[in-house]
Order: C-alpha cells, then structure tokens, then sequence
C-alpha cells in the first residue's frame, strides 16, 4: 500500500492540487482519522488495538482529556470557505453526517446565530473567548493565558509572526472556528479539528491537550512527537481545503501554555511516513510487538488490555543461527506496573418479586411499589438475578450503555444466559478461535494442559485444607498430573479427568471441619436426621446434599464470570477446545474455568461452610433434591465475591491480582496464544 | 483507590440547587440536607467535579469536596454521629 514515491507524496502534502490527482482518490474508500495517526506515532500497538481490534479503556488521562475538549467539541463546526475562487472549488468539507444536516453549508457566510451556552459560567480552566465575552459581559480570568489571545515569547518563527501580524493588521477579523471536521482525498485521512484561527486565507490548527509540554533541556517548550504529527496533519488538512497554514499550534490545558510547532519538512517527511505505516498496519492485521521496556506503557490507558511485559515474556526467543533449537520463553523483567484495580463491585439481586427501575444513574429497587435500595450504576460492573425478578427496559438499556453485563439465573442458581453490550469489535481473535477448534492437536495440546492445571490446583486445595492428606492421594494426583500431558486423545482425557475428580472428591470431607446435622424431611415421621456436610461424591441435577447443592451453585457462578470474560476479551464462549459443542452450553468458559474449579468454587465453599456462612438452617431439603434458601443464598455469593476480590500471586508474573483480574488476564493470554503471538498458553497453577 | 470525600453545596437558586442534588445522588449517600458523602475513584472525582462545574454557577454558588482519606483504611470513629444513628456499609458485592 506505499503508493508512491517519498517526493511526490510530500508534494500533495503540501499543496492543495493534490484533489486533481483522481488515482489517490479511489484508492481511499476509509479515512484514516488524525487521532489515529497520534496514536500510531505514540505506539503501533495501542493503533492496532484501538482501531483494529476496537478495544478501548479509560484511563485518568483519558477522561480528564475528555472533559478538556468539552467546551472545544461543542463548536458548531464551522469554518467559512476561503474566498478565493480557484481554490473554492477544492473544498471538500466533511460535515458530520448526524448532526449537522448538508443545508448549514449554505449558512456559512450568514451572520451566525449567538451560541447558547449551556450553563452559567464557565469554569476558568478553558479557555475564553473574545467574542462570547463581550457578548456576555464577562471577564474571564484567564485572559493573560487565554490561547487565543496571547502569543508566548518562546516563538521559534519570527519571520512568519512580523507576516501574520501584517495581516490580522489588514483585515482584523479572526474567526475562531471550533470542532471543525476536515478530510482530505490526497492522504486519505479525515480530522477534526479542536480550534481554527483563520484570517483571511491563512489558518491556524489550535489543537488542545490536557498535559503539560516537553521541557527541552534549554528550558524552552516543546511538544511531544505524536502531538507534533496530529498538528502537522491538520495544517496539511487546512491546506488542502484551500487555507496558507504557516504553524500550528498545542495548547495544553495543565499548564494553559501554548507551543507553536513550525511546519518544516523534517516534520511533514515524518507524518507522510507516519500515515505510510499506519495505513499498512491496518492492513496487515498481524499486532505489532508491545514496546520494549517503555516508560510510555505506565500511563498507556490500554495498559490492561496489551500487557506489554507479560506478552514478551511469553513471546518465543527465535534463534537466528540454529534453526533447530527450540523456542524458549524469554528473560523479560516484568515491570510492577500497577493499573488501576476495577473499583466497582457486582450486584446480585436474590429476593423474588423485586422490580428494578432506573433513575439517572441509579437503578431504584423495588418491592411492592416501595423503594428499597439504590443501587449507584456506577458502583456495579456486573447484575445477576435469581429467579423472579422483573428489570425494566430502560434499566437494560442503561446497563448495556455503561458497559454492565446482565447474568440471569433460575432461583436455585442455573445459569441460563447473560445480556451483553455489542462488545469489543475484535473479530480477528475470534476468526482464529474458530480456526484453531477445528485442529484437533491444537485442541487436545490446550485441553491437556488445561486438565493437568486442574489437577495440580485440587491437590494443592487438598494439602492446604485437608486436615491430613492421605500420601497415597496426593502421589496418586500428581502421577495423574503427569500421565495426562501424554494422554493421546480427548475421550482418555476424559477418563483421566474422571479417575482423578473421583479421588480428590472421595477426600473432599477432610476438609470440611463444621460438624453438624441437618434434618431430611421436617415434620414427617419419615424424616432423619443426618450429617449435614456429609460429602459422599459429587451429584448433581438436583444436587442431594447441601455440599453438592453449593458445589452447583458455585460452578454456575464460576461459569457466568468466565464467560463474561471470553466475551470482553472478543471470544466466543460457545466454541470450546476441550468441552464439546453443545447447544446452550458456554463450552469455551467451562475450559477456562477447569483450572479454577479448586482455586474458586471448591475453595468458597469450604469458606463457606467452615467460616458458617452458610449452616444447616440455610438449606430446604424437598424430597432427594436439596436448595439453598434465599438467605443462604446471600451469605455464599457475599463467599463468592469475598474469593473472587482475594488477592493471588501470578505464578509467572510474579505481581498479586485479584482473582476477578486473573480470570481476565488469563483470558486474553488465551486469546494471544489463539493469534499465534506467544507460544504456550501459561495454565494458572498455583504454588 | 476509593477514598471518602464529604461533598456539601451552597447553592442559591432552587433549579441548580435540584440539578446538584440530582447530579451526586448518582455518586454517593446523601447524609443530611446538602452533605453527600461519595467513595471516589480519581476518575470518579474528576467526572463529578466536572459536572457540577456545569452545573453551578461559579460566582454565585459553592461546592467543597473535602477528602476524608482512603476508603480502604476507613477508621471506625472517622464519622461520628449525635442524635440519628449514622452507618457505613462496605462489602465485596452487593445482594439483594
């Protein structure tokens, strides 16, 4: 996709002929958005990852950005055409489809409307207009730092300011253009543009950034390079809308200073090749390789989503002389870089017959038509329901828009379906999931690792819980552990699985250290008495003991966060390596949770029973089947939630995460090993 | 990191005095007239900082968000109450 040489793109950079040039024209059916071309200079990864597999995270900086353009983005976008007539005809203004409706074009040279401003005052951080000002009788305090006003001392193009002067002299009408959405054919990118200050035919691209500017080592100002590419590319855009651009210009709003960036051909030599490599980036499809010990990653907002340190350290070391050795996992020090910890808490809603309503930001809970609880959306990253329990269309609506997964359960915890956001448009991923299902080495290479990882973590469960762990047991486990990594198809697999399961459960009561009894049948002269935690083998479709009845309801819940986490990462839940294809059945969740069972659900029940979270009373015993009630029900799922916001050292990365994390890490490792980027898939087995 | 910060509002005309009220009702527990008390993330904070700038108007009016420390190392006697009993929650989820 280099379409031709250096020299002649650097021309139709600078120019505005370039329109003429029908071949670049067609070759472009996509724009490339400036803020792209930022990002791609910053780091291609996080370009490949926002605008390839469309993942995206909000970071301090990112939300403090937002809030810095707020005043900018609600310009009404627009700028007068340049009155020039040979140029006029050049003008290819990208008006925003939705809101600006064509026919505005027509007002451009009509007296514009006063602006209403939405609010009283605004507050003194932005940055104040002239014209709104004298229209408003307001004297805004930032005048001296206000950038339309001021120029700073620091200007490196004298020669250029002593020619603009001259001209704000001739005609001193500046007109200040915001949110302005320009494109342009010759390098097929399209941008919009924070703030133009146009006089007469010479425009000047005012972009804002929240931080603060490079300080080079004289103490003069400076701006970063992928600042200095986007502002080059807007001034390119003017120019090719018939504008003379002599600078641009950064504003950053931390320390309200302005750089002006000159325009030099070093400059613009860097952004045509900027926008080169971008472009085929994009259409490679193949992720770039996480920066190498780069102190950009700390502030990086996707930090969470790429993880750098952990990838590489994963990545195979190829050796260029011996073609034959073995790929091995690389020395990378992982950096302790610590990102932000997801706040936000799950809400379970147990009791039957509640209506959930939303107000604002608030879901308002209900039961017979009285209000009570408020639950702040904000707060929540997650809703299950158990049973009966109406939830309005608004509420869903609200929930999907901020990101909030919906779980849906039967009242005795069967786990049926989930109501998700579009989600993530990262189809790729999910292109090789199917690809790599359908090789059945690939699928029994994952599956064994997976089975041993699930081994391995029962005996550990065992040697910390047990109060005294048959030897014969645990050597038994780790032989087992062992012979499945040989295990020459899924069905052994499957047996070997068993065999061990079978084990581990027969010891399963050693570990259980409430003694108590539970009745069978209340009040019939039938019933008997006998141990409630009595723990004879896993049973289940109707669990017939209460140890059974919270295994159940523990791998339900175990199976609802896997696939939410299949499903943020961009894979689908259904299509499962180890666990076959079964309608309704979330086959790839339940082989992501196989080395969880022990970790999560079979630790939180022991928790559970043997902190007296949940006692004998907890339990309704109705013929065979056994079923929590509605208050045991809360006290396991408070057991739950305390497990999965415990905190567990990663094995291999050495940092402690909760375990709501790890599931997610775990699952976007399985999706780096699903595109080929790291070698092995790391099966969690803890120490 | 959550920390605690005690959000009160002075505002004089009763159309923002209700957008105020509305806008922290959807960050924290109201306690009495005028006094929110909000668990804040930094991003939480920035974003409803942001919207009461909005809000208010900025010469006539005044918020104070005072920060009350992490919400993580809460001291029992941190809010102390005289006459109606006052109660803070926290849990690794919430049901219902």
């Amino acid at each position: 996709m280099i379409r031709s040489t250096d020299h002649e793109l650097h021309d139709s950079l600078s120019v505005s002929e370039s329109t003429d040039d029908s071949q670049y024209t067609e070759r472009f059916t996509d724009y490339l958005p400036v803020r792209m071309i930022n990002e791609f200079v910053y780091c291609p990864r996080l370009f490949y990852l926002m605008h390839v597999e469309g993942q995206f995270a909000d970071s301090y900086e990112t939300i403090d950005g937002g809030i810095v353009h707020r005043r900018v983005d609600s310009g009404n976008g627009h700028l007068p055409a340049v009155n020039d007539p040979a140029r006029g005809e050049d003008l290819c203004f990208a008006v925003e489809e939705l809101d600006d409706p064509p026919a505005d074009a027509l007002m451009d040279q009509l007296p514009q409307p006063k602006r209403k401003r939405r609010k009283h005052i605004q507050p003194p951080t932005l940055f104040g207009d002239p014209k709104d000002e004298s229209e408003d009788n307001i004297s805004s305090p930032v005048d001296d730092s206000s950038p339309n006003l001021s120029r700073p001392p620091s200007k490196e193009h004298g020669a250029e300011t002593a020619i603009d002067r001259e001209k704000e002299d001739e005609t001193p009408a500046i007109i200040h253009a915001r949110s302005v959405t320009l494109s342009s054919d010759a390098l097929g990118v399209i941008g919009k543009l924070d703030l133009v200050e146009a006089t007469g035919d010479v425009a000047t691209p005012v972009d804002y950034k929240r931080g603060r500017p490079k300080k080079m080592s004289d103490g003069s100002l400076d701006a970063w390079p992928p600042e200095k590419v986007q502002i080059a590319l807007q001034a390119a855009l003017l120019r090719d809308n018939g504008y003379r651009v002599n600078e641009g210009v950064l504003y950053f709003n931390t320390t309200r200073q302005r750089v002006v960036v000159g325009l030099d051909s070093e400059l613009e030599k860097q952004t045509v090749k900027a926008i080169q490599n971008a472009r085929q980036l994009f259409e490679s499809r193949q992720i770039p390789a996480p920066l190498n010990d780069s102190p950009k990653c700390a502030k990086c907002s996707l930090l969470k989503i790429c993880l750098p340190d952990e990838t590489r350290s994963l990545m195979p070391v190829i050796h260029e002389h011996d073609a034959n050795a073995q790929p091995t996992p690389s020395d990378v020090d992982i950096r302790p870089m610590i990102t932000a910890r997801d706040e936000r808490r799950p809400l379970y809603l147990n009791q039957q017959g509640l209506m959930i309503g939303k107000k604002d930001d608030l879901l308002i809970v209900k039961e017979d038509r009285k209000v009570i609880q408020q639950v702040r959306l904000r707060e929540i990253n997650q809703l299950s329901l158990f049973g009966n329990i109406q939830l309005s269309t608004q509420a869903v609506q609200h929930l999907l828009q901020m990101n909030i997964p919906v779980a849906y359960f039967t009242r005795r915890g069967w786990f049926y379906g989930t109501t998700q956001p579009l989600g993530v448009k990262n189809i790729l991923v999910r292109r090789e999931q199917f690809r790599k299902a359908d090789d059945l080495i690939t699928c029994l290479r994952l599956a064994r690792e997976l089975v041993r990882g699930k081994i391995r973590n029962s005996r550990t469960l065992l040697m910390r819980n047990h109060v005294e762990p048959p030897r014969t047991v645990l050597a038994e486990l780790k032989r087992l552990s062992e012979r499945v990594l040989k295990a020459d198809s899924l069905a052994s697999l499957l047996g070997l699985e068993g065999t061990a399961a079978r084990i581990y459960f027969s010891q399963f009561t050693g570990m259980l250290k409430v003694k108590c009894d539970i009745e069978t049948d209340p009040g019939s002269a039938l019933s008997e008495r006998r141990a409630a935690f009595d723990f004879r083998g896993r049973n289940r479709r109707p669990p017939r003991d209460p140890v059974n009845a919270l295994l159940s309801l523990a791998y339900s819940l175990l199976t609802k966060d896997c696939t939410i986490a299949a499903t943020i990462v961009g894979l689908d839940p259904y299509l499962g390596f180890y666990h076959q294809v079964k309608p309704g059945k979330p086959a790839l969740a339940l082989d992501l949770m196989e080395p969880f069972r022990p970790l999560i659900a079979e630790s939180v029940v022991l928790t559970a029973i043997n902190n007296r979270m949940v006692t004998p009373e907890h339990f309704i015993v109705a013929g065979k089947s056994v079923v929590l009630s509605d208050a045991g029900r809360k006290g396991f799922l408070m057991a739950y939630e305390q497990r999965m916001d415990a905190l567990v050292t990663h094995p291999l990365f050495g940092y402690r995460v909760s375990y709501r994390r790890l599931l997610e890490i775990q699952t976007r490792l399985l999706g780096r090993w699903l595109t080929g980027e790291i070698g092995e898939y790391p099966v969690f087995i803890t120490r | 990191m959550r920390r605690i910060y005690l959000i009160t509002y002075d505002v004089c005309d009763p159309k923002r005095l209700r957008h105020t009220f509305r806008c922290l009702r959807n960050w924290g527990d109201h306690l009495q007239y005028s006094v929110f008390e909000c668990q804040l993330t930094d991003t939480d904070l920035l974003r409803c900082k942001a919207e009461l700038a909005e809000i208010i108007h900025h010469k006539e009016d005044q918020v104070l968000v005072i920060d009350l420390g992490p919400a993580a190392s809460r001291r029992e006697d941190l809010v102390e109450a005289i006459g109606q009993p006052y109660s803070a929650m926290a849990a690794p989820c919430l049901v219902i």
